[in-house]
């Protein structure tokens, strides 16, 4: 990206350091934060720059911290299947890698090309194949974190199980980059499938029920797939050409046992569904296709866009898509959306005039609040951060997750104003 | 006459029974002597009370008065733990959940199940498994054990080597913070709540940061068949490279157990004895599940590996009663051990799995120049080692030999990029071996966030981290028999 092109992002999108600096050594990450530490500089961190959108109520930093160049893997460890990486690595690269092991890091965020482990790790990015392999939370064994004030201080371990002192790994996990810079990520691995298949079932349009039915009997019978995520009509058609509704079933496990699923699939096919089932390279090609449709801050858009993420009870997902197309038909917006019946986790595109974003926004927000859920606001240009909040309201124990900010933070140095309630 | 045996008592006390209950607060020194330790047995002191709330109003009201009195208290489950954590080292007002006790709801649709914390970890699948459905940690203990300890501690088990430990499973908390607010944390269960992950960080922390009061677990349907291997090596390394090139075929066990022949010596003395051959050195059981359809496959490859290795005998079970035999076997091995020695102590290091062979002769090393038998019993798959040092109490000097040997086991695993605990937590036993794998620095960040929470550090005092200057108070020999149980 020439800086040009960095210059107009970071002006759409804010969190824009006024120097930009690329360390490519660790001793380079601490001797930065150590001045900002002791000259009361404010420090945005980032590594491929995809998540630019994603919080932040400061348009300016003082100092854009890098982590692009900072790149590469550390040690493997076939046999232990763990591996330690640089933040910088892409995900793509870092799969690459592993691949000639027979081996994967059991993540599968957007864009893996652009997105780095570093800032996937920190924004606590995930896929629809969560439901199977879990998230950041369930991989990662240790960190070493480069303090605010430069100390380098190291969580967890390089061993798979591990209840040595505090889980400190779990708090830097999404914290957004505002508890100081992550340097070497561990995780643990997981074989690679030995074979893979994904069915994509859809109906018609209002018969949409049907696929909500049918996730609940599969969560039920005793099959085992790796994604059960929901598509919106308009979605659905980016990707597969069909408008309409669309569950993918993913299976892997060794060739017999996903036959035996596949079986079962076009056993308990709905009425009037059409089910088409890709193997191995076709299904792998899918979900590349996939992993590229929701923008990123480096996606050219001809309208304005918001891109959401929503929490809430597994099943409830099925919920939050529909009221997001209502949404979508009352407020004149459109809206591509996914969502995983088995993880609870959807994510929604909606573009459109400003306020009637807006309008969704705080739709949506209210039907996940209603339920016991969230909505966070991943990707937004920074002018309209300031009218309508990124992460909600603040938790009951919001004093706590100050408290921590304080404690490991105390001059606001890393990505200050970045996370929930200002911290 | 009421009134005047009353005014005897300590002022505390009146005002902790007038929040639980005359029934449910015990002082007198002869009922607190079953509070003085829990599964770690070597340390004993005696609280000052121990109270028995029965909901989260009770709980909040009884640490509110604690923190306003300067009280030191502890929250205890069914008093399982293996590292001391529920020990009162400081008279402590123990808070024991073991009246908490209800399954509040299942929602089999979301796959969860909301807990009370005193409710015991087996007690939840035994309710679920008509439907289908089970909950995945299983530590040894887990027919006694509370959720509520379980989170406390981040309590692994057998299986967890492909289904992950306690940590993995929770979707929310309700907690009563060192001051007596409660929170919520996660929820109703939506995952990735924004803000810094408190329940992770809560899980695991050994009741310093707060009490747990009501927890949402994720429940998960049954694997479909389940297939279960027995192998018989006649070399210790032999059986330990079988771990290794089992993973290394790209098989997720769902559970890969390895025990030495001291260990199986203990086992075919203990209750649930399966007639291993006595000439035997290691065995491993291992368990697959899934598909059934996949399932033999990954059967032949693991007798494949074994074959490799020069396995003497393997078998895979015939039925369920098999099954259940063979893990009875296994499950109860700790206890076991007090078949063949008068005292042990199990200790619990964890080791990258590819430096099995090594870390086991360093062992043995230790055993032989302590004099003393040390049994292994271990979840080979993650590498999470749990050495049995066999002692007799009564021998002077050797409850201390056997204490110095179990550090040194701990190093040995730190030395090889380990670490000193994989489930049992570090306690009081384990908190000076903790500077083995964190530098002074990296505690200190720790106790940083124990003081957001816990500032006053009234809640589980002296727990978890080294003192600043090494405290031989917690090596104190005891001469109490040694019966920690699995």
């Amino acid at each position: 990206m020439d800086t040009q092109e960095h210059v107009e992002l970071h002006d759409l999108y804010g969190n824009r350091g006024s120097e930009w600096h690329e360390p490519v050594s660790e001793e380079e990450i601490c001797e930065r934060l150590k001045r900002a530490h002791e000259e009361g500089r404010k420090v945005a961190i980032e590594s491929g720059g995809t998540k630019r959108g994603y919080g932040g109520a400061r348009g300016e930093y003082d100092w854009t911290l890098s982590l692009k160049k900072y790149k590469g893997i550390v040690e493997h460890n076939a046999g232990d299947m763990t591996i330690t990486v640089k933040p910088g690595t892409t995900i793509a690269e870092l799969q690459r890698f592993l691949q000639e092991y027979g081996q994967q890091v059991s993540l599968d965020p957007h864009w893996p090309e652009q997105a780095t482990i570093g800032g996937v790790i920190s924004a606590n990015e995930s896929g629809p194949k969560r439901l199977a392999y879990g998230s950041a939370r369930d991989l990662v064994i240790g960190l070493r974190i480069v303090y605010p004030d430069g100390r380098i201080i190291r969580t967890g371990g390089k061993v798979v199980k591990n209840v040595a002192g505090y889980d400190m790994n779990k708090l830097f996990i999404g914290a957004m980059g505002t508890l100081g810079v992550i340097s070497e990520i561990t995780m643990k691995l997981r074989p690679a499938p030995k074979y893979e298949s994904l069915a994509l079932v859809s109906v018609p349009e209002g018969e949409e029920e049907k696929l909500r039915l049918l996730a609940v009997e599969i969560q039920d019978a005793m099959i085992e797939p790796v994604t059960l995520e929901i598509l919106t009509p308009a979605l659905a058609e980016k990707l597969t050409g069909t408008r309409a509704f669309t569950l993918l079933v993913g299976y892997e496990d060794v060739e017999c046992s996903v036959k035996e699923q596949e079986g079962w699939m076009i056993h308990h096919k709905p009425e009037n569904a059409v089910l088409e089932i890709l193997h191995e390279e076709e299904a792998r090609k899918f979900w590349e296709r996939f992993a590229v449709t929701v923008p990123n801050t480096h996606t050219k858009e001809k309208d304005l866009c918001a891109v959401l993420k929503a929490g809430t009870k597994n099943m409830d997902v099925f919920t939050m898509m529909t009221t997001a197309l209502d949404l979508g038909i009352s407020h004149l917006v459109d809206i591509e959306a996914h969502g995983g019946l088995g993880h609870g986790i959807s994510e929604y595109v909606v573009r459109g005039q400003q306020d009637n974003i807006i309008a969704v926004i705080e739709g949506l927000r209210a039907a996940a609040e209603q339920k016991g859920g969230y909505i966070v606001i991943k990707q937004l240009p920074f002018h309209l951060r300031k009218k309508v909040d990124v992460w909600g309201r603040n938790p009951g124990h919001f004093s706590l997750m100050e408290g921590i900010k304080k404690a490991v933070d105390p001059y606001g140095v890393c990505n200050l104003q970045r996370y929930i309630g200002g911290i | 006459m009421k009134r005047k045996k009353q005014n005897k008592v300590d002022p505390h006390i009146r005002s902790l029974t007038k929040i639980v209950g005359e029934s449910e607060i015990l002082y007198k020194p002869e009922d607190l002597i079953s509070y003085d330790c829990d599964g770690f047995t070597v340390h004993k002191a005696l609280p000052k009370a121990v109270v028995f709330p029965k909901n989260t109003e009770e709980v909040a009201a009884l640490v509110q008065y604690c923190h306003m009195n300067h009280l030191p208290f502890l929250a205890r489950g069914a008093g399982t733990g293996l590292s001391g954590g529920a020990i009162p080292l400081n008279e402590e007002i123990i808070i024991s959940l073991v009246k908490m006790k209800q399954l509040l709801c299942v929602d089999y649709e979301n796959r969860q199940a909301v807990v009370q914390p005193g409710y015991v970890n087996l007690k939840l699948t035994n309710s679920i498994s008509d439907k289908g459905y089970y909950y995945a940690p299983d530590p040894s203990s887990q027919y006694v054990c509370t959720i509520g300890g379980n989170v406390a501690e981040n309590a692994g088990g057998a299986h967890c080597l492909k289904y992950g430990v306690t940590t993995n499973h929770i979707l929310g908390l309700e907690v009563v913070l060192p001051h007596g607010e409660v929170i919520e944390i996660g929820g109703e269960g939506a995952p990735d709540s924004p803000g810094y992950d408190l329940m992770g960080l809560l899980t695991g922390s050994e009741g310093t940061l707060g009490i747990v009061t009501k927890i949402t677990v994720r429940i998960l349907k049954s694997p479909q068949g389940k297939k279960t291997v027995l192998a018989y090596f006649d070399d210790v390394e032999e059986g330990s490279r079988a771990v290794s090139d089992i993973i290394a075929a790209g098989i997720v066990p769902a559970a890969l157990e390895m025990m030495d022949k001291t260990a199986i010596e203990g086992v075919e003395a203990g209750t649930f004895p399966v007639g291993h051959p006595p000439d035997i050195e290691a065995f491993l059981l291992i368990e697959v599940d899934g598909i059934m359809a996949g399932l033999e496959e990954q059967i032949e490859q693991i007798l494949e590996v074994c074959e490799s290795w020069n396995v003497r005998e393997v078998k895979v079970a015939k039925s369920e009663e098999e099954r259940s035999r063979w893990w009875a076997n296994r499950k109860t091995g700790f206890g076991a051990m007090g078949a063949i020695s008068p005292d042990y102590l199990v200790q619990d290091g964890v080791i990258p799995r590819s430096r099995l062979p090594e870390v086991l002769k360093e062992i043995e090393k230790i055993s032989r120049e302590s004099g003393l038998r040390i049994a292994n019993i271990f979840h080979a798959g993650d590498g999470n080692l749990h050495p049995l040092i066999l002692f007799d109490s009564r021998v002077p000097g050797e409850t201390e030999k056997a204490l110095q040997a179990g550090t040194a086991c701990l190093k040995a695993c730190a030395d090889v990029g380990g670490s000193i605990t994989g489930e049992h937590g570090v306690g009081i036993e384990k908190k000076e071996e903790m500077r083995f794998i964190f530098t002074e620095e990296e505690i200190e960040a720790q106790l940083d966030i124990r003081d957001v929470f816990n500032p006053y550090d009234l809640l589980n005092q002296g727990k978890l981290f080294p003192k600043p200057s090494r405290c031989m108070d917690v090596k104190k020999i005891v001469k109490d028999t040694v019966a920690v149980q699995s």
